[in-house]
């Protein structure tokens, strides 16, 4: 029925972007009520300690404060439910009950006329804290005295998943013919997604509804929470989130204050709104990584791995966050094999309680942590053979001959170019190499090396393992109004990667309408189907799955109808820009205008048995997922994997040991592209956070507790300066069981930076014998300690 | 001398924003971030940090980029402000703005209106080169874009070779 130029692949402008060059956007700190008030919480100085007692009295001599409430006025608030069955109970109070066990929980809201003297009255607060033995390592967390986190656990484990293969640990007792082992501690340090909008809240309670906005990535879990939480009915709650400054997955938690503001709104009757500091931000939003990858591989004598074993192990912060913040260390070893043929693993789990923000989502979720640590190992095995470090991950490498191929950690392949990226990278990475050592020749204190990493990457996953709770579909709505315009209501919610335009693009795809006449409606509870929102790089796979079925139905019915109108057989009928017209008779035509009309407004000139209105819902769990892995720890717990490249080009001053990454290459393959400048912008976008991560960003924490890095002054974010020129090369392997074959590239550039800057930076400084890079960020006096010295 | 005003005196201020004049009384802490958002909705300018660093709050004053969130709205008294609404032409886009959409300068936008006035407020004779470019950028953060299109679009927008700095 349909031959017509597709906007798959085509470059089509962003349908956001007007208004945010503009300053027309609306944020949440831009929402703004009739008689607001507005909240500060006093959070706690301290990393662990009894709380006493809050004492008010002083705050009175503000006119402006309408209260100041704890955890015990909140009795008819219910803690957030846990569904983990594997892991220790944490109870979640939206306000610390009785003790806090990291510096920046909050454990007083204070509500005042505006924020500042809200602020002004936090400072006024006497609150009694009887300080307690802090825990600041999961060393210290797991000695047989170390002070406990929660008093009722025999320790501090959170989770402990120790896993024993028996297939795996074979071959480390068979290494009888030249095989060996290598192993080692890989440690991705604590950051954190640090989007440049905080978070934010405002909710207001009328005529028994409540309305909350929100900075989130998933409104309608949110709104669940909020029922769980709140003695309040689900049709009851609307979640709105307003334009989104960046996630990056620290939004898709759902946090206290996500609570606490809209129960103050309630009790005050008047709406309410919280803008979180950047202090706060750097201290109460989650924190990610801080994880030691264990491991150890079995090696045949010519370089193919066999087997890895270890544990992965994480430090968890306060554990006081939901979704649960070790989820993506289970990712992790869900990846720990790469795109490599390595036929068994045994990776455990261990998760400890410290006192430290608790951790959560950041972008990649785990698979950076292992790309760092099967890439380190893949170049010390290299090393100990003597064998070029990029010929021993062609050997181990899975090609096309082996697709579908189900790694070692249960992940199904369904599709890729594992090596075509690779040789592609290899090769430009060599070229650009010599092109920065003939530049920089000159200076006798710089060296240039390059490193090539690979990777594979679970999108569109269960959301089952990270929540106990959700799994994995979503929902989209599409109602074709009388004028022939779209609305399009999906579950899934943006946070500024461009999703409005993404699902603009497939409607007009999907309908033959043209862009203009399509409205995508999302992040708004009350408007959309139920969904999880954007997390996983799902975003694309699973609003487009559940959209082409209800665009599918919508189109047959158009055609049927446009077929009556223009007294043709539906067979006949083509769509395209807008308009249905009869295949060989140019000039026969009707508008999508005029079909709707037809539907919604003049039903009479509706063909018999057709019946009226223009509306289509539908709603799509993506086929192959599996949501609770076997004892192995084997699972499938993604739609489709993505598989990419990366190479760092880096230079290195041998006298101050500073790194620059002088040039990045990669060759990425996320299937079919629907738009080539979204893709590209979201690839380079995360290579440029995980150079940030291997490079400059750590959030530090004193022998005691405190937290150090609580500006943008003490936590750095890389700048344009800091950031090289990025080669971008786009293989396209689409994947056969998803809506036009594309796999979501969301989090994909964040995961290869790490491994290839290490092994850039190595290969740099080959001369001098340095010692293995084993931990990010890559610092400079890190790496003078590795140099030998003199 | 005049005395020192405290955190909380009234204080009226005037100054021109956006062409306009503005004339309000307000607490003499009060940010001129805050004021131009909160008391004059303008909410096109942006808090990143409210600490001086990510440049998302950056405007203009007297022609000149500062940062919004570290400077009191009585010390724009008497001076002319321009924040993002201020260059937006009534329909469309300026030729910054144009060249932030065709070449994928932005994805969530919260630090562009800060990027553009940045560049608005700058010469760019004194930025030749993709490096000057890239060190005058780097006072503003963006944490989505891993800055590519940004430079892109500065080039585009001063009519720099659009391949210059870039390779295969
Ligand atoms: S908000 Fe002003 S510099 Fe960050
Ligand atoms: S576009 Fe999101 S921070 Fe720059």
């Amino acid at each position: 029925m349909t031959a017509r130029p597709s906007f798959i692949g085509a470059h089509t402008p962003r349908v956001e972007d007007d208004r945010l060059l503009t300053g027309g956007a609306r944020f949440g700190a831009d929402v703004s009520l009739p008689g607001m008030l507005e909240a500060a919480f006093y959070r706690s100085p301290l990393p662990h300690a009894l709380i006493g007692g809050v004492d008010p009295s002083r705050t009175a001599e503000l006119k402006g404060v309408a209260g100041v409430f704890t955890a015990e006025d909140m009795s008819d608030v219910s803690p957030f439910p846990d569904f983990d069955e594997h892991a220790r109970p944490v109870e979640i109070f939206p306000l610390a009950r009785g003790r806090v066990r990291y510096a920046g929980a909050p454990i007083a809201a204070v509500v005042a006329a505006d924020r500042y003297e809200a602020e002004d009255a936090v400072d006024l607060l006497s609150v009694d804290l009887d300080p307690l033995p802090p825990v600041v390592s999961v060393e210290q967390a797991l000695a047989p005295d170390a002070p406990r986190l929660y008093p009722d656990w025999p320790d501090n484990a959170v989770i402990e998943w120790p896993v024993s293969n028996p297939d795996a640990i074979a071959e480390f007792d068979r290494l009888e013919d030249g095989a060996f082992t290598v192993g080692g501690r890989y440690e991705i340090r604590r950051h954190t997604g640090a989007p440049i909008e905080t978070r934010g809240v405002a909710a207001e309670f009328r005529e028994g509804r409540l309305t909350v906005w929100t900075t989130t990535q998933f409104p309608h879990i949110a709104r669940t929470m909020l029922s769980y939480c709140l003695p309040l009915d689900e049709s009851d709650i609307r979640v709105v989130v307003p334009d989104v400054g960046g996630g990056f997955g620290v939004k898709a938690e759902f946090y206290v204050e996500e609570v606490t503001i809209p129960w103050l709104a309630m009790k005050l009757g008047r709406p309410v709104r919280w803008i979180e500091d950047r202090r706060e931000h750097l201290i109460a939003t989650c924190h990610a990584r801080d994880l030691v990858l264990d491991l150890e591989a079995a090696v045949g004598p010519d370089g193919r791995f066999r087997a890895v074993r270890g544990m992965a192990i994480q430090d968890l912060g306060a554990a006081e966050m939901y979704p649960y913040g070790f989820s993506p260390t289970f990712t992790a070893v869900g990846h720990i094999t790469g795109p490599y043929r390595i036929p068994h693993q045994s990776v455990g789990v261990l998760a400890a309680a410290t006192n430290k923000t608790p951790n959560g989502a950041y972008r990649g979720f785990g698979i950076p942590e292992a790309a760092f640590g099967i890439e380190r190992l893949m170049d010390k095995a290299a090393d100990r053979l003597g064998l070029d470090r990029n010929e021993i991950r062609r050997r181990n490498l899975i090609g096309q001959e082996d697709i579908p191929y189900t790694t070692s950690a249960g992940a199904v392949v369904d599709s890729g170019s594992h090596r075509e990226t690779f040789e592609e990278t290899v090769r430009v990475a060599a070229e650009r190499r010599e092109h920065w050592r003939d530049r920089l020749a000159g200076d006798p204190r710089i060296r240039v090396g390059s490193g090539v990493v690979n990777y594979i990457e679970g999108v569109t996953p269960t959301y089952f393992m990270t929540t106990g709770h959700w799994t994995s579909f979503d929902s989209c709505s599409i109602r074709v109004n009388p004028d022939g315009t779209a609305v399009v209501s999906v579950g899934v919610s943006t946070s500024g990667q461009g999703l409005e335009s993404m699902l603009t693009t497939l409607t007009a795809e999907a309908l033959g309408v043209r862009r203009d006449q399509v409205r995508i409606v999302m992040g708004d509870t009350d408007r959309t189907p139920y969904g999880l929102g954007s997390w996983g790089s799902r975003s694309t796979n699973v609003a487009s799955g559940a959209l082409r079925e209800a665009a599918d139905a919508l189109l047959g019915k158009a055609v049927r109808i446009a077929a009556h109108l223009l007294e043709a057989s539906p067979e006949d009928i083509e769509v395209y820009d807008g308009s249905f017209e009869v295949r060989g008779s140019p000039g026969a035509a009707v508008t999508w205008r005029q079909v709707a009309t037809a539907a919604n407004i003049r039903t009479m000139d509706l063909p018999e048995g057709v019946k009226p209105g223009m509306e289509a819902s539908a709603s799509y769990d993506p086929p192959g997922i599996e949501h609770t892995p076997d004892e192995y720890g084997r699972v499938n717990a993604a739609a489709t994997y993505t598989n990419a490249s990366h190479a760092a080009v880096v230079s290195v001053d041998v006298g101050t040991g500073q790194v620059r990454v002088l040039e990045y290459i990669v060759a990425h393959d996320c299937g079919t592209v629907i738009n080539p400048q979204i893709v590209r912008g979201q690839v380079v976008g995360g290579i440029a956070q995980g150079i940030g991560g291997a490079l400059l960003e750590q959030l530090h924490y004193d022998e005691f507790g405190n937290p150090l890095s609580t500006s943008f002054l003490d936590y750095h974010l890389p700048t344009a300066a800091e950031i090289p020129p990025m080669a971008v090369l786009h293989f396209e392997s689409p994947a056969p069981e998803m809506p036009w074959g594309a796999k979501g590239a969301g989090e994909a550039g964040i995961i290869g930076p790490a491994p290839a800057i290490a092994a850039g930076v190595e290969d740099a400084l080959s001369e001098y014998g340095i010692a293995e890079i084993t931990l990010t960020p890559i610092t400079a006096p890190y790496l003078l300690g590795l140099l030998p010295s003199g | 001398m005049r005395p020192v005003p405290r955190p909380a005196d009234r204080i009226t201020v005037s100054m021109s924003v956006n062409g306009g004049p503005v004339e309000r009384t307000v607490d003499s802490r009060r940010l001129l971030a805050d004021f131009l958002r909160e008391d004059l909705g303008l909410t096109g300018t942006h808090l990143g940090c409210e600490h001086g660093v990510c440049g998302a709050c950056t405007l203009l004053v007297d022609g000149r980029p500062v940062r919004s969130c570290i400077m009191l709205a009585v010390q724009a008294d008497g001076c002319e402000v321009t924040t993002v609404e201020g260059i937006t032409p009534r329909e469309g886009l300026n030729p910054i703005q144009q060249a932030f959409k065709d070449h994928h300068g932005l994805q969530c936008g919260f630090c562009t209106p800060g990027f553009l006035m940045t560049l608005t407020g700058a010469e760019p004779s004194e930025y030749p080169d993709d490096e000057s470019i890239r060190e005058l950028l780097a006072g503003n953060l963006c944490r989505c874009t891993g800055y590519e299109g940004i430079v892109e679009a500065v080039r585009a927008a001063w009519g720099r070779d659009e391949r210059e700095g870039r390779r295969p």
